[in-house]
C-alpha cells in the first residue's frame, strides 16, 4: 500500500517522464489511415489503369495526347495484337509454366521432405547450398545451355532451341532451389507426432511421407507452385535468348519486350492492349491466391 | 531431438518398405542432380570457355586474357557503374517506400485485406510486360509522364534520365513486395512491447526505432537480400528500355550482348563468370549473416 504523498510522487515523475502528448483525435487518424492505404492502392493500380484506358484509344489523338480519357475508343488494338498472334504467346507462356511447375514441385517436394525430416548427414550445408543456388544469376547459363542445344542437335537430331523444352529446362533449374527452400519450411513445420504415430501403425516411412505428410503439405506445395509458376511466366533473358522469334513457342514476356522493334508505326495501342491481356488473368490468379503467395513469400522471412 | 527420433525408428523398425536413410539420399538426388546438370556444369563450362578466345570454329588458349580485356574495356567499367547505380539507388527507394507501406498496412483496419490482395498486382505483372508499359509512360509521345509532372524531358534519350525512369519502374515493382515481407514481419511484433513502451513515455519514433527496427532485423535482411541480388542481375528493364545501348547497359545486359547479339564467345563467357562471382559474392555475404537462423529454422533444428 503506498501512502497518498507517495503515489503523488509516482504520479509527478511519471508524468515528467512523459512527454506531453498532443493526442491525434481518432477521426483525423482514420482519415490519415485511410489515405495511406488510399496511396498504396493508388500505386499498385494506376500503371495498370493507365494501361487499360491507353488500350482502348486509338487514332492519331489517342497517340500524341496524355490525357487517357481522350478517344476515340475501340477494340482495334485488341483485334490487331490478335492477329499478330498475340494469343500463341499467351498459350506458350501457360504451357511452359505448367510444364515447369509440374516438374519442379513434385521433385522439390522430395527433396524438401528429406530434408525436413529424414537422416540426412550435411543438412545444413545442403540447405546453405540451396540457399545459395537461389541467388543463381540466369545469364551465367545462356551460353552453356545454347552449346549444350547445339551439341544435343548434332548427337540426336532433337533441336531444344525454339523448343518449349528449351526454356522448361532452365526453368526447373532456376526454381529448384527456391521451391525446395519453401517446402523444407513447411515439411518442418508439420508435427511430427502424426507421422510417428502413422509408422507406429504400420506404415513403412514411405507410406507416411506419401498418405499422411503430403496432403498435410499442401498449402506449401501450393505456395511453391504458384511461385514457381510465376517466375516461369515472368521469366525474359534465358526465353529471349532460346526462342526469341518462332511464335509457336514465344512467350509472353518476348513477344511484349521485344515489340517496338517490330513495327514501324508507334504501336502503343497494340503493346498496351496485349499488356491488358495477359496482366488480367494474373491479377485475377493473384488476387484467388493471395493466401497461398504471401505465406509463400514471407516463409523464412518472418523466421529467426 | 535426432538421437530421440533414431532410437525410436530402430526399435520401430518394421523390416518392409524404404529405410529412413535410403530414403532420404534417393528423395535428394533428383533435385540435386538436376541443378548440377542444368546450372553447376553450366557455370564450369563458362569458366573454361573464358579462358579461350573463339573465332568461329577455332579457339585459341588466352588464360586470363578475356578477364584482362574486360579490366581495360570501358564499356565494362560502364556496365559495372550502370548496374551499381541501380542496384543501390532502386533497393534504397524499395526499402524506405516498402516500409512506409508496410506500416501504413499493419495501422489500417478497414481495407486491410482489398490493399494485401491489390499489393500484389505490380509483383504478378511480368517485368518485361510493366517495363514496355513504364517505357510508354515515359515516352515523350504520348507524353504521360511529363503531362503530370509539368517537365519536358526527354526520358528514353537522355541516359541519366533514362537511367532515373528504369529505377522508378523498379521501384514501382517491387516495393510492394518489399512491403509484404516487411509487413509479415512486421506482424510477429508483440503489441505489448509498443505499449509498455508508450507507458514509459517513448514517442513513436523513439518507438519505431528502438522496436520496430530491432525486431524486424530478419525480414529486412531478407527483403534487402533477395532485392539486392535481383537488381544486380536485372536485364529485363534496360533491355526493354534501350536494347544493348550503353546508357542502361548492366552487367547482365552487356554479358548477354556478345552471347547472342554479337557473338564473342570468350570473352562474353567472361563477362557472365564476373556477373555470376559478383552475384554471388554479395548474396554469400548477406547470407552469411543471417543464413544460420533461416537455413536452421528450416531444417527444424530450432528445437535442437
Amino acid at each position: 500500500m503506498t501512502s497518498r504523498t507517495e503515489r503523488n510522487e509516482i504520479a509527478r515523475v511519471v508524468g515528467r517522464a512523459r512527454r506531453p502528448r498532443r493526442k491525434v483525435p481518432p477521426a483525423l487518424a482514420n482519415a490519415l489511415k485511410i489515405a495511406g492505404l488510399a496511396v498504396v492502392l493508388l500505386w499498385c493500380l494506376f500503371p495498370f489503369l493507365w494501361m487499360a484506358m491507353t488500350s482502348l484509344r486509338t487514332g492519331a489523338d489517342a497517340l500524341t495526347d496524355p490525357n487517357i480519357l481522350r478517344g476515340p475508343f475501340n477494340l482495334d488494338n485488341y483485334r490487331q495484337v490478335v492477329d499478330l498472334g498475340f494469343h500463341f504467346a499467351l498459350r506458350n507462356s501457360l504451357v511452359v509454366a505448367a510444364l515447369t511447375t509440374l516438374i519442379c514441385i513434385p521433385v522439390a517436394s522430395l527433396a524438401g521432405y528429406a530434408l525436413a525430416r529424414l537422416p540426412l548427414a550435411g543438412k545444413f550445408l545442403i540447405l546453405s547450398v540451396t540457399l545459395v543456388a537461389t541467388l543463381f544469376p540466369p545469364v551465367a547459363l545462356v551460353n552453356p545451355l545454347y552449346q549444350m542445344y547445339l551439341r544435343i542437335d548434332e548427337w540426336t537430331g532433337i533441336s531444344l532451341l525454339n523448343s518449349y523444352a528449351g526454356m522448361v529446362i532452365p526453368y526447373v533449374a532456376l526454381t529448384l532451389p527456391l521451391a525446395v527452400f519453401i517446402l523444407t519450411t513447411f515439411f518442418a513445420g508439420i508435427p511430427k507426432e502424426i507421422e510417428e504415430s502413422a509408422k507406429v501403425d504400420g506404415a513403412t516411412p514411405f507410406q507416411a511421407f506419401w498418405r499422411v505428410v503430403v496432403p498435410l503439405a499442401a498449402p506449401g506445395v501450393g505456395a511453391a507452385a504458384i511461385l514457381t509458376f510465376v517466375y516461369a511466366t515472368n521469366e525474359f533473358l534465358l526465353a529471349f535468348s532460346f526462342a526469341p522469334r518462332d511464335l509457336n513457342v514465344q512467350t509472353v514476356p518476348v513477344f511484349i519486350g521485344t515489340f517496338q522493334r517490330v513495327g514501324y508505326e508507334n504501336p502503343i495501342g497494340q503493346v498496351m492492349a496485349a499488356s491488358v491481356l495477359v496482366s488480367i488473368p494474373l491479377i485475377a490468379f493473384a488476387l484467388i491466391l493471395q493466401r497461398r503467395i504471401v505465406a509463400g513469400l514471407t516463409s523464412g522471412a518472418v523466421k529467426g | 531431438m535426432a538421437t530421440i527420433s533414431r532410437g525410436t525408428s530402430r526399435e520401430g523398425r518394421v523390416r518392409r518398405g524404404l529405410g529412413e536413410r535410403a530414403m532420404g539420399r534417393i528423395f535428394l538426388t533428383p533435385s540435386f542432380a538436376f541443378m548440377a546438370v542444368i546450372a553447376l556444369f553450366p557455370v564450369f563450362y563458362a569458366v573454361v570457355v573464358s579462358l579461350y578466345r573463339v573465332r568461329g570454329f577455332n579457339s585459341e588458349f588466352v588464360g586470363l586474357g578475356n578477364y584482362a580485356q574486360a579490366l581495360t574495356d570501358p564499356d565494362f567499367y560502364n556496365a559495372v557503374l550502370n548496374t551499381l547505380v541501380f542496384t543501390v539507388a532502386s533497393v534504397t527507394l524499395e526499402f524506405v517506400i516498402g516500409m512506409g507501406f508496410a506500416l501504413i498496412m499493419h495501422q489500417a483496419f478497414v481495407g486491410r485485406g482489398l490493399t494485401r490482395a491489390v499489393i500484389l498486382v505490380p509483383w504478378v505483372i511480368p517485368t518485361a510486360v510493366a517495363a514496355q508499359v513504364w517505357r510508354y509512360m515515359f515516352d515523350h509521345n504520348p507524353g504521360f509522364a511529363n503531362a503530370v509532372l509539368g517537365a519536358e524531358i526527354n526520358w528514353l534519350r537522355d541516359p541519366a534520365w533514362s537511367m532515373v525512369a528504369i529505377i522508378g519502374a523498379d521501384v514501382w515493382k517491387t516495393a510492394p513486395f518489399v512491403a509484404l515481407l516487411l509487413l509479415a514481419g512486421l506482424q510477429t511484433i508483440p503489441g505489448d512491447y509498443y505499449e509498455a513502451a508508450e507507458v514509459d513515455g517513448a514517442g513513436p519514433i523513439q518507438r519505431f526505432w528502438s522496436i520496430t527496427l530491432p525486431l524486424l532485423r530478419p525480414a529486412i535482411v531478407v527483403a534487402l537480400l533477395f532485392r539486392t541480388v535481383d537488381a544486380l542481375r536485372m536485364f529485363d528493364f534496360a533491355y526493354v528500355f534501350s536494347g544493348y545501348s550503353n546508357s542502361l547497359a548492366t552487367l547482365s545486359v552487356y554479358a548477354q550482348r556478345f552471347l547472342i547479339a554479337e557473338p564473342r564467345l570468350g570473352y562474353a563467357n567472361a563477362l557472365s563468370t564476373l556477373t555470376f562471382v559478383v552475384v554471388m559474392l554479395v548474396g554469400l555475404a548477406f547470407i552469411s549473416r543471417m543464413g544460420r537462423h533461416m537455413v536452421g529454422d528450416a531444417a527444424g533444428e530450432g528445437e535442437r
